[in-house]
Parts: structure tokens; C-alpha cells; sequence
């Protein structure tokens, strides 16, 4: 009954934002009127663009074979299936790769491999079988953005391996629980580089020398707690008006101090290799730049000479908080401290909200309602069975929610968020059934690299800061409306042009019917074997003969039927006035292309 | 001045409103307003904001060699470079020494406060040449305040401080847009390029940026335009971009993104900004790129470096500045890894080099176009970096050294107070090493504003705090 009424609600509201917005502008919703709300919402999908939207949220982009499938079995089992898929790695195609006479194996390597698991395209480091882990994937990529290391650091430019594990540590991670999540960031070598907590050495009076405090304070600030206190639903808790701070610079020391102690793992260690780590060589041991030591693999250990046995260490502080006033008594290991104080991190209130709005933002909408981040909150509160911290309980509610599955309907004109340039470019690759003649694939690595392109690469974040912050508010309508839009951040005026044209090479240039390719331009890196081609034999019939007929396909696989009339009757006057021999294949590229840059295609709804 | 304010927000709060944000629909209502600056030919200036992203450990880049100063430094630093520390030995900053004025011909002093003689990274030999040759002016201890701050008022808790200290995100935030009462606010050069832009004729924003969204030149009304240091890119599919040759003509193309990007076509807050900022960046290349396709090469070369290459192209946008219609200009160049927790040796010295050597180019290429006069660069950082020591790196801090560089800058001098650097009952820091600023934000940026010619009711109200610092005009400008 309760359903049935909310289903009403729901359609009236709609009904009211169709005619306002027929008034308002040229673009307006697509019909669903007065079916959504009458069945509980993650019992879907109940129709192919229902399938495609979710899919949109939930992988690199959908595919007709995904829709299908995911039409056969629903939401709940496809996201079991999901969980249940191997995890497709990086640092085996890297090692298989430096087996090859031409095997250089450089941080573009690492991007070949991220694209023949974003893609799910044939893997040469494993048979030619195909990576089906889709939502692990992506759960990967959006950790990756959170949890950040990047190649543009001087040292983890010339380490891929190190790279490679890292972004594998994250996929292995990705429907594990977050406490081991936050223990194996803590400590992969990737991350000791990036944050300099590597080497990290307890308070030297006479040298005036004091524990860094680089990984200390970011990993408060940006991978568990965040700089004020919030609410269960991730609204600020203020006192007077104030947001209230988290922690202060005395946390920030007390966690550095607590870091102290930890570097290289010996394992391998010794004559021939790299210098073991002890209490003697603590400041000049381990690989360095030495080109792929399989300790770049290994998580850190201590050298307990440099850990700080004497301080009491301030943590955090919040109701319940476990350890006395927050404060960690001297003494411990650098072990045992790590662990209490890594406890302390994520039994801290804050860590549910915070990490469910960030990935609600990575995968749904840049701007969700306070109860939805609480509804998600809940669930990395309590996954059902009293565990706390389980992320696939976290990433069920977050794409199953309500306002997932019909945050377009209820906020027509703000749900959703500016679609990554990357995930454009994957999605219309996997749309289109693009492969490469060779298994290996380069068009991600174009020159300059993809991040000058599209202002973003997988692990090559300009800082730790990702490539857009999560309160971004884009100039203009967005800013005044006090609205998030964190992808903005990188469609400035130069990146809006990039994109634009590296999207323009991918529609254009590079094509094929089944086994047969053709190109119009030079390939990347001058090897149009390791290149991606659009599979334009599929669509040609539908191009030829029925150009509306093709819309309506892109209309599902792109934007989830979602297309306006006003946009589809544009683009069918562009298709419409193609002619020539080659019409069916320029028909299908031109709309691919404008389809890819269209509005209401960028803006993920 | 009070009805110019209030027709900035009305105008901005009805745009948004109405959802009329379109590209230069809001220049054009700006210009309408008719808001009191003129600026007759001739009359061109020029702000570049170089932004050291990470925090540069600025008392390690102007360092005294005189005791008891070089004493307090090495309680501070207390290890040589040469045995594997941070520190520089007497002799490295003696030979790199900055050799400022004292009082004289009319015009004040600019000896350091603590009466030492100071030294450079000898990374920094361009910028020591100009500061020694009166281009060139050191800035000391400057950061984000609400109100003067002591140590006492610090440790006590009896004023505000900004928030987050010590947060890059914050603190950079901070620094552009010198609010830190305000988390949203835009920032100040955004705030000068909403009051100033109607006066120029040209039909792009007067704010150009070489590095990306940025939130300094953010403002109300006005953002910036980002352009690629490698030049302007058209788009492939309007024509003119890479690669356009592919589709050959492309009219009904054309006609079709316009119609898809067309202003006020779209329902969704989110797809209007983006086809905004589509249309913006199309307009406005097709400006830049016709301007830059007529004027001559420049004959200054400029270093292949990040820094190099975004001041190379903004001094050919000074150079074409009369094609895309400037009077006033406002710039952002930035470059990073500043963030030295560790390599500090080997990082900063790469860094201040490239800092250096873009900037002496830089200077140069205003000298061939004539109007070093009127053209002012200045740093920006995070924050100043903690005089205590993590092993190979500094930690965040707080207070730091800036430079700015021009014909106008009454240069050879120090401005403002030098802190101790001494480690211990250290009377200028927290009391973990971090450098309270002796010297506002708003002050420098004042100084900066006024000079660009924004007049004071405009100062008072882009920078509210101002007024609670004693000097509003550091003097370093004129």
C-alpha cells in the first residue's frame, strides 16, 4: 500500500517537471510516466534502458549483450555475478609483457592493460580470455580516485610494477571490507613514495627532526574522515553555525608519530639485490629506482629502532572512541600501534558518510540527498550481519537505492553528474564493440599522454587532490546554486576542446566490419594494430536504411533512452543529409560524435 | 560604491536564477552596467600570478648568512646539505647574496627588518640578478589572517585563525581568494576581473589561465579563460581542429553541435554549464587564435619547461592585447611539486631553476614588447613550509618569502618583517615550527589591486579584512 502511494507521488511530481519543463526548454523527458515507483526499485531492470542506465552507473559503459543479460537476470543477481568474477590484474600483463623481445615496460604498459580491463577486450597475458569483472573494475577506478597515487610523482614514474600492484591491491580490495582496504593503502611501498610516510623516522631532538606528517594528515583529510565532523546522512554537524573540525595539528602529529618505523620489506633483500632495511641502514636502504624489484610489491615492514616507543600519541576523538580520550599510551610496536590506530580511523563516525559520499559520487550523482548518503551510511555501518566497514554491502545500497535507480525522475534537472572523460571514451568503445587487430592496445597512451587530453589518466593524478575534488562548483548557474560538480573541474576551456578532439579521433578515424579494418587517419604511435577499431558492420543496415532506427539504438546504448525529441530531431537532419558511398559508416560516426559531446549525453542521469 | 556591489550580486543571483549563464551573456550584461572604469589606449597593465602548488619551503629559498639570524636558521636546519641535510653553508649564501637598498634619492629603504644580510638558493641565480638590479622585490612572511596574530594571541585561542591551517586544499583556497571567512567565495582576482572587465573592449574574459581551472580568477560574473601553453586547439569537428580534413565539409555538422550547444536549450543545471563552457571556449579561441596568427614571433626565447612554456604564452597574449581588445589583464601560471615532505635537495633545486629561469625570460619578453612597466609577477603558494626538519623534507607551515618581479616593482628591497627561524621559543611560530604571517594576504594582494588601478572603495570591498591591518599599500608598487 505504502508502495502504491509513493508510486503516485512519484508520477504526479513527474507529470509536474514534463510540463514545466516542455515550457522551460527544448529538451525534455523521455516517457515513463506512471510506471516507476509500483515495483520496488532494485527488482528491476524492467526495460532495456532501465538496464542501460544501470549499467552506465555500474561499469565502463553498457553493451547489448550486457542490457540483455542483465534484463534475464536483474539487478541483485547480476551485481552477485559481479562479485563473484575473477579479478583481472595488471602486473601479470606487465611481467608477460617483459617476456617480449619488444617489451619495454613503461608506465604506458600499465594504461594498456587498465584499458583491456576497463574494455573487457581479449587479455594476450591470459589467453586471449576476457576480463568479465566489470564492477570491480570500476569499484576500482573509483577507489583510485580516492585513494590516490600517481605516476606524476618523480619516483612512481619510473616504477609501472609498483603501479600496477597498487591498482591491483585497490580491484582485490574493491568488495572486501574497508578496514583491510585502509591497512593495505597504508602500507603498499606506491604509497610510502607518494606520501613520503616510507622512511618515516621518530622525533630527533638534536637534529630538530619530527615525524613526517604528510601521509598523517591525508589520510584523515581525504581517505577516512574528512576535515569536519558530519552527520549520519554526511551533512556537516555545526555548533553555532560553525562546522565543527575533525581533528587538529596535535591528531596530525599523533599520527605521524605512530607512522614512524615503517619501510622497505626485506624479502629479497640482501647481496646481488638491495640493501635490507635495519636499524644501521634505515635511511639508505631499500630499491630505490632500481627497475622492478618485487618489493615494490610488498607491503612495508619496521624497523622498530625508528619507531617512536615514548610519546603518547593524540588520535581522534568522538563518542565511544576506544582508546582513552583518543589518546594511544607509549610502548607499542609499530605493528600494534598501526592497528590501533588505524582502528581508531574507521571506528570514527565520520567514515561511513564520508567514504559513501564519495563513492556515491564516483558511480550515481554529484549531488545525493542527505538520506541517501545515510541509507548508504547505514550499510557501512552494518552490512546486516553487524560487520561494519563491508564494501559490498556499501556499493549494493548505493546502486540499488531508490534514488539510484529513480534520482531521475525525482530531481529531473539536478540528479546525476558530468560523465569522466575517460568513461566516455571506454563507453563508446564498449558500445561499439571496438577491439584491435593485436590483443595489445595503445590508444589510450596517445602523445602528448591521455591526462593532457582528457585532464585525467588512470594514476596520474596532478596530486593527491585526484583530478577534481568532490565540493568542485563549476562557475556560473552550478555555483550559484551551491551544487557539487567535481568532473567540472577539469572542463576548462582547453581540456572542453581536447576532449572533444581526442573523442573526435576515436568516432572517426578507426573502424572496422568483423575482421576487416580501415582507418582514416595515422594511428597512434604509428601501429594500427595495437589500435582500437568501432565496429561499424553491426550498425551499417540500420545507417543505410533506417537512420532513425540507429538513433533509437544509441539513444539506449548511450544515454538510456533518455534522448530528447529536440535532440534526436537534430541529429536525424544531420544523419538525414549524409550521402555518398560512404554514408552509412560517416552516418554512424557523426552521430556517435555527437552524441558523445551532446549535453544531455555528457550529464549522466 | 554600495550600488555597484549591489547590482554585482542582483545580477549574479538573477542569472543564476533565471538560468541564463551563457558564454559572454553575462560580459555582455556586465558591460551594459557601465561600472566606472576607463581605461584610454595606451593605459595596458598586466597581474601574473605564478602559483607554486605544494607549498614552497620559502626559508630555505631566501635564507640569512649573517649571525645571529644564520645561528637561529641552523638550530633550526641543523644539518649541511653536504652531510646529507636541508641546510646551506655560510658561504653558498654569501656567494648568492641579495645586495638591497638602503634609504636614499627620496624613496625608503628596503633593508631586511632583522637587520641580516640574506642569500639565495643558488638555484635562483635569474631572479637574484633582477632583484639585485632593482627589477625584483622580496615580499617576507606573508600568509593567510583574519586579524593580526601573534604567538601569544595563537597559542591562547583568542583569535581566529583561518580554518584548516596546514591543509593544502584549504590553504590554496585561501591564498586566491584571500577569504578565509568565506569557503565559497570566488577569488580575488576574479573579484578585480568582475569590476574591470567592461572596460575592456575585447569580447573575451580580461582573466587568461596557462594551467586550467582555477579558482584565483574565479569571479561573480566573470571566470577565466584557459588556453593551452602549446597554443590555441580548435575543434576538430567545427573545423580549423586536428584532423578536421577526415570529414571534409562539415556545415550541417556544425549546424547540428550549435543546436545541441545552443544557450538556454537545455533543462538540466548541469547541461547548461557544460554546453556554456563549450560555447565559451570556441568563442574565445576563435579571438585568440586570429590575434595570435597575425602578430611575429617572439625573439625572447623561453626555457621548454611547464613554467617556461605558460609564460611564453602569456607574454604573446600581452603582445596580441590589443587584437583581443585588453586594457588589464590578469593571468595564472602554475607548477608543482612543491610539496617537498621529501627529496627536498634535489626537488626544490629543479623547482626554483625552473621558477627562475621562466620568470627571467619572462621579464625579458616584456622588455621586447615595452611594457615591462606594466606588467607585475608575482608568487603564490600554499603555505610557507615548517622550519622543523621530517629527515630529507619540511612539513606544512604557514607564513612564507614571495617574490615580485617588474619595471614597475620598486625593486632591491625587502618589504615587510622577516621572522625568526629559530627552532626553539622561536617568538614568530606556532610553536611546532610553523611561521605565523607576519605580513596579510590582503595586504599583498592590495598592494598588487592597487597598482592594477581598482580603486579603494573596490579594495575595501574585495578585500573586507584589509582594514585591520595597519598598512593597506606595502609600498612595494609605484
Amino acid at each position: 500500500m505504502a508502495m502504491i502511494r509513493r508510486g503516485l507521488i512519484q508520477a504526479a511530481g513527474f507529470m509536474l517537471l514534463v510540463l514545466a519543463g516542455i515550457a522551460a526548454a527544448q529538451s525534455h523527458l523521455p516517457d515513463a510516466m506512471l510506471r516507476h515507483g509500483f515495483e520496488a526499485p532494485a527488482d528491476g531492470p524492467t526495460s532495456d534502458a532501465e538496464a542501460a542506465r544501470f549499467l552506465a552507473q555500474a561499469t565502463f559503459g553498457p553493451t547489448l549483450e550486457d542490457i540483455a543479460h542483465l534484463r534475464a537476470v536483474g539487478y541483485r543477481a547480476w551485481i552477485d555475478e559481479q562479485f563473484t568474477q575473477p579479478v583481472a590484474t595488471q602486473a601479470p600483463y606487465l611481467d608477460w609483457v617483459n617476456t617480449l623481445p619488444d617489451g619495454n615496460v613503461t608506465d604506458d604498459t600499465r594504461l594498456e592493460i587498465w584499458t583491456i580491463n576497463a574494455l573487457g577486450t581479449p587479455d594476450p597475458s591470459r589467453g586471449l580470455s576476457r576480463p568479465t569483472d566489470q564492477l570491480r573494475q570500476r569499484m576500482a577506478f573509483a577507489l583510485s580516485e580516492i585513494f590516490v597515487v600517481s605516476s606524476k610523482n618523480g619516483t612512481l614514474a619510473y616504477q609501472p610494477w609498483a603501479l600496477a600492484s597498487w591498482y591491483d591491491m585497490l580491484a582485490d580490495n574493491a568488495f572486501g571490507n574497508y578496514r583491510e582496504l585502509l591497512e593495505d593503502v597504508t602500507l603498499h611501498p606506491a604509497m610510502g613514495i607518494y606520501l613520503t610516510h616510507l622512511g618515516n623516522q621518530k622525533a630527533n631532538a638534536a637534529q630538530n627532526i619530527r615525524p613526517d606528517e604528510n601521509y598523517a594528515r591525508e589520510v584523515m583529510q581525504l581517505f577516512s574522515v574528512g576535515l569536519v565532523q558530519l552527520n549520519p546522512d554526511g551533512t556537516p554537524k555545526l555548533a553555532a553555525g560553525q562546522p565543527q573540525p575533525t581533528y587538529d595539528q596535535s591528531t596530525v602529529r599523533g599520527l605521524a608519530a605512530v607512522l614512524t618505523g615503517w619501510t622497505w620489506n626485506n624479502t629479497g633483500c640482501g647481496p646481488g639485490s638491495y640493501v635490507c632495511c635495519t636499524a644501521e641502514t634505515y635511511t639508505r636502504c631499500g630499491p630505490y629506482n632500481d627497475y622492478d624489484r618485487p618489493v615494490w610489491r610488498l607491503p612495508m615492514q619496521p624497523v622498530e629502532a625508528f619507531h617512536d616507543t615514548t610519546s603518547p600519541k593524540q588520535l581522534l576523538v568522538y563518542p565511544g572512541v576506544a582508546l582513552p580520550d583518543g589518546v594511544l599510551a607509549p610502548g607499542g610496536d609499530a605493528q600494534a600501534e598501526l592497528a590501533a590506530a588505524l582502528d581508531n580511523l574507521f571506528r570514527h563516525p565520520n567514515v561511513g558518510p564520508f567514504i559513501a559520499l564519495c563513492l556515491i559520487q564516483r558511480f550515481v550523482t554529484s549531488n545525493p540527498t542527505p538520506a541517501y548518503v545515510q541509507r548508504v551510511a547505514s550499510a557501512f555501518a552494518n552490512n546486516g550481519s553487524g560487520v561494519r566497514g563491508d564494501l559490498k554491502a556499501t556499493l549494493r545500497a548505493i546502486l540499488l537505492d531508490p534514488e539510484a535507480r529513480y534520482g531521475q525522475w525525482s530531481n529531473a534537472e539536478r540528479f546525476g553528474k558530468l560523465r569522466e572523460p575517460l568513461i566516455r571514451n571506454t563507453h563508446l568503445w564498449r558500445a561499439m564493440d571496438a577491439i584491435a587487430p593485436s590483443a595489445r592496445i595503445v590508444t589510450l597512451t596517445p602523445y602528448p599522454g591521455i591526462e593532457d587530453w582528457y585532464g585525467q589518466g588512470p594514476l596520474r593524478s596532478p596530486s593527491v587532490f585526484n583530478f577534481f575534488r568532490p565540493d568542485f562548483r563549476a562557475h556560473g548557474g552550478i555555483d550559484a546554486l551551491g551544487l557539487a560538480s567535481p568532473e567540472f573541474q577539469i572542463l576548462s576551456d582547453s581540456y572542453a576542446v581536447s576532449t572533444a578532439n581526442r573523442l573526435f579521433s576515436v568516432s572517426f578515424c578507426w573502424y572496422r566490419k568483423g575482421a576487416e579494418y580501415d582507418a582514416s587517419c595515422w594511428a597512434d604511435n604509428y601501429d594500427g594494430n595495437r589500435t582500437l577499431y568501432l565496429e561499424i558492420g553491426r550498425d551499417e543496415l540500420l545507417a543505410l536504411n533506417d537512420p532513425g532506427a540507429l538513433l533509437d539504438r544509441y539513444d539506449l546504448l548511450f544515454l538510456s533512452r533518455q534522448m530528447s525529441p529536440a535532440m534526436r530531431a537534430t541529429l536525424l537532419a544531420r544523419l538525414n543529409a549524409i550521402s555518398g558511398p560512404d554514408r552509412a559508416r560517416l552516418r554512424i560516426q557523426h552521430a556517435l560524435y555527437l552524441i558523445l559531446n551532446a549535453p544531455e549525453y555528457v550529464v549522466q542521469k | 560604491m554600495h550600488s555597484r556591489r549591489r547590482f554585482l550580486r542582483h545580477t549574479a543571483a538573477s542569472l543564476a536564477g533565471a538560468g541564463l549563464f551563457s558564454a559572454f551573456g553575462n560580459l555582455r550584461v556586465l558591460a551594459a552596467a557601465a561600472n566606472g572604469y576607463a581605461f584610454p589606449a595606451g593605459d595596458f597593465k598586466a597581474l601574473v600570478c605564478i602559483f607554486l602548488n605544494g607549498g614552497n619551503d620559502s626559508f630555505n629559498t631566501i635564507v640569512p648568512y649573517t649571525v645571529p639570524a644564520y645561528a637561529d636558521y641552523r638550530s633550526s636546519r641543523t644539518v649541511l646539505i653536504a652531510d646529507g641535510g636541508l641546510a646551506f653553508d655560510q658561504a653558498t649564501l654569501v656567494a648568492n647574496a641579495l645586495a638591497p637598498l638602503a634609504a636614499g634619492g627620496g624613496l625608503p629603504g628596503g633593508l631586511p627588518s632583522d637587520g641580516a644580510s640574506y642569500g639565495t638558493h643558488p638555484a635562483l641565480a635569474e631572479l637574484r640578478d633582477l632583484f639585485n638590479g632593482g627589477q625584483a622585490a622580496v615580499i617576507a612572511n606573508v600568509g593567510t589572517l583574519h586579524q593580526p596574530t601573534t604567538r601569544a594571541d595563537y597559542q591562547a585561542g583568542t583569535v581566529a585563525v583561518p580554518p584548516q591551517l596546514f591543509s593544502h586544499s584549504d590553504q590554496s583556497t585561501y591564498w586566491q581568494t584571500s577569504r578565509p571567512d568565506d569557503a565559497n567565495a570566488n577569488g580575488w582576482g576574479g573579484r578585480i576581473a568582475d569590476r574591470m572587465q567592461a572596460a575592456n573592449t575585447g569580447a573575451i574574459p580580461m582573466c587568461i589561465s596557462l594551467s586550467n581551472n582555477n579558482l584565483f580568477q574565479r569571479g561573480d560574473l566573470v571566470d577565466a579563460y584557459s588556453v593551452s601553453p602549446g597554443g590555441v586547439e580548435k575543434m576538430s569537428y567545427l573545423g580549423g581542429g586536428p584532423e578536421s580534413w577526415v570529414i571534409g565539409d562539415n556545415a550541417a555538422g556544425v549546424a547540428a553541435w550549435n543546436a545541441l550547444l545552443a544557450a538556454g536549450a537545455q533543462q538540466h543545471v548541469f547541461e547548461r554549464a557544460y554546453a556554456d563552457r563549450a560555447r565559451q571556449a570556441v568563442a574565445s579561441y576563435e579571438v585568440v587564435d586570429a590575434a595570435l596568427d597575425g602578430a611575429p614571433e617572439l625573439a625572447t626565447e623561453f626555457p621548454d619547461t611547464p613554467l617556461g612554456r605558460q609564460l611564453r604564452m602569456a607574454a604573446r597574449l600581452i603582445q596580441v592585447r590589443g587584437a583581443i581588445g585588453m586594457a588589464r589583464q590578469v593571468f595564472y601560471a602554475s607548477v608543482g611539486n612543491y610539496d617537498t615532505h621529501n627529496y627536498q635537495v634535489e626537488d626544490q633545486h629543479g623547482n626554483l631553476a625552473q621558477l627562475s629561469q621562466a620568470i627571467a625570460a619572462f621579464h625579458a619578453a616584456t622588455v621586447e614588447l615595452g611594457v615591462d612597466g606594466a606588467v607585475t609577477t608575482f608568487t603564490a603558494s600554499d603555505f610557507g613550509r615548517s622550519l622543523a626538519v621530517n629527515g630529507d623534507g619540511t612539513d606544512h607551515g604557514w607564513g612564507g618569502h614571495h617574490f615580485v618581479v617588474g619595471g614597475a616593482v620598486r625593486g632591491q628591497r625587502f618589504y615587510g618583517a622577516m621572522p625568526s627561524l629559530r627552532a626553539n621559543n622561536n617568538p614568530d611560530d606556532t610553536g611546532f615550527g610553523q611561521v605565523i604571517p607576519t605580513t596579510a594576504l590582503d595586504q599583498y594582494a592590495a598592494t598588487l589591486a592597487a597598482w592594477f588601478g581598482v580603486d579603494t572603495g573596490d579594495i575595501a570591498e574585495i578585500f573586507p579584512a584589509l582594514a585591520r591591518f595597519d598598512a593597506p599599500d606595502l609600498g612595494f608598487l609605484g
